[in-house]
C-alpha cells in the first residue's frame, strides 16, 4: 500500500519541486530537529509531572506546555510528509521509517488515553497525590515512545529494507 | 602540529570502531538526536518560559528541570566526542562544526547564569516571581543560541 502511494507519487509536482530545489532538503531537516526538540521538551515536563515527579508543580500548570508538543508535533508532520515527497522509494521500503510510523500512530492513541483518561484527574492533585498506575503507565509510555521514534528516525539513513 | 593530533585520534581503536563498525556510527548519532532533544528541549521551554510564554508554570521548575537537561548533554558530550573521533580532521576544519561547538559552549555558560538568576529572583520575591528583562533578555539569546547550534549543527552535512 505505502509503496504503491510512493509509486504513485514520484515525478509529481511535489516530488520534482522538492528534488530541484537543492537548499531544500538541508531547511527541511533543520525544521525537523528544532520541532523535535519543542515536542519532546513539552512531553518531557508534561509526562514527567504526570509519573509522579516534580510534585510541587500543579499538572494543571505543566500541562500548558501543549502547544509547544502541537507545534513541535504540527512542524515535523509537514516537514515529515514533505521528506517522504521528496524521496518515496526509498522511504516506503525503510524498515526504521515504517517502525517510525508506527511507532508515531502507537504514541497518537497514547496521547489519546492522556487526553481522556488522565488530563479529567489532575484538576483535584496536590503535591501529596499518589500518580495513579493508569497516569504513570501513559507518562512513561509517552517518553519512551517518543524516544523510540527519535532513534528510529535516525537510523532511516542506515538500514534498509529489513 | 594541530592537524597531526587530530589526525592520531582518528586512529585510536576507538575512532576506527566508530567509523568502521556497521552499528557504531548510526547508534551513536541515533544516541545523540535523544539528548539533542533533552537539552534543546528542556532549556527552549526554560527560555520562552522566561519571556512570558507558558505563563502559571513557576519558573522554579526549571532549578530541577535543568539538572535533566544536564543529563543530556552528557549524552551528547559523550556521543559527540566519540562520533568526532571518527572524522576529527575533517571536523576540526569544518566552520558549521566549529560554529555549532562554541554555540554549545555558550548556550551552557548561559544556563549557569540563568540558574543562578532564577535562584536569586526567587529569593528575593515569596513564589510570585517577576522575571527581570535582563534575564529576559539572556533567554533571548540563549533560545538564538540552541536554535543556532540546530542550524550549524545540520550545515556540517552540507558545507565543508
Amino acid at each position: 500500500m505505502l509503496e504503491s502511494f510512493a509509486l504513485s507519487i514520484v515525478d509529481g509536482p511535489l516530488n520534482i519541486w522538492i528534488v530541484s530545489t537543492y537548499w531544500l532538503w538541508p531547511v527541511l531537516e533543520i525544521i525537523h530537529f528544532t520541532g523535535l526538540s519543542l515536542l519532546l521538551g513539552g512531553l518531557i515536563i508534561i509526562d514527567l509531572r504526570i509519573v509522579g515527579h516534580f510534585r510541587t508543580l500543579s499538572p494543571v500548570v505543566t500541562h500548558k506546555f501543549l502547544p509547544a508538543v502541537l507545534v513541535g508535533f504540527g512542524l515535523n508532520f509537514i516537514t515529515g510528509v514533505l521528506f517522504f515527497y521528496g524521496d518515496p522509494l526509498r522511504y516506503a521500503v525503510n524498515i526504521g521509517f515504517q517502525i517510525k510510523m508506527l511507532l508515531v500512530v502507537l504514541a497518537g492513541l497514547n496521547a489519546l488515553l492522556y487526553y481522556w483518561k488522565i488530563n479529567p484527574l489532575v484538576h483535584s492533585w496536590n503535591s501529596n497525590t499518589e500518580s495513579p498506575r493508569i497516569a504513570k503507565f501513559v507518562g512513561y509510555t509517552s517518553l519512551s515512545l517518543w524516544t523510540a521514534v527519535l532513534l528510529c528516525g535516525r537510523l532511516i539513513p542506515y538500514v534498509g529494507t529489513g | 602540529m594541530e592537524q597531526n593530533i587530530f589526525t592520531q585520534l582518528e586512529n585510536t581503536p576507538v575512532a576506527i570502531w566508530v567509523g568502521e563498525s556497521l552499528w557504531g556510527y548510526p547508534l551513536l548519532l541515533s544516541l545523540h538526536v535523544v539528548g539533542l532533544a533533552i537539552v534543546v528541549g528542556i532549556f527552549s521551554m526554560r527560555d520562552m518560559r522566561l519571556l512570558g510564554l507558558f505563563s502559571g508554570l513557576q519558573p522554579v521548575a526549571f532549578i530541577a528541570l535543568s539538572k535533566l537537561a544536564w543529563v543530556g548533554f552528557i549524552i551528547n558530550g559523550i556521543t559527540g566526542f566519540l562520533l568526532f573521533t571518527s572524522q576529527a580532521a575533517t571536523f576540526v576544519n569544518s566552520t558549521p562544526f566549529l560554529i555549532k561547538i562554541s554555540c554549545i559552549t555558550a548556550g551552557m555558560v548561559l544556563a549557569g547564569v540563568i540558574q543562578s538568576r532564577l535562584r536569586g529572583e526567587l529569593a528575593d520575591s515569596n513564589g510570585d516571581v517577576k522575571i527581570s528583562k535582563a534575564t529576559q533578555l539572556i533567554a533571548l539569546l540563549s533560545l538564538s543560541l540552541w536554535m543556532s547550534a540546530i542550524i550549524a549543527g545540520r550545515l556540517i552535512a552540507y558545507i565543508f
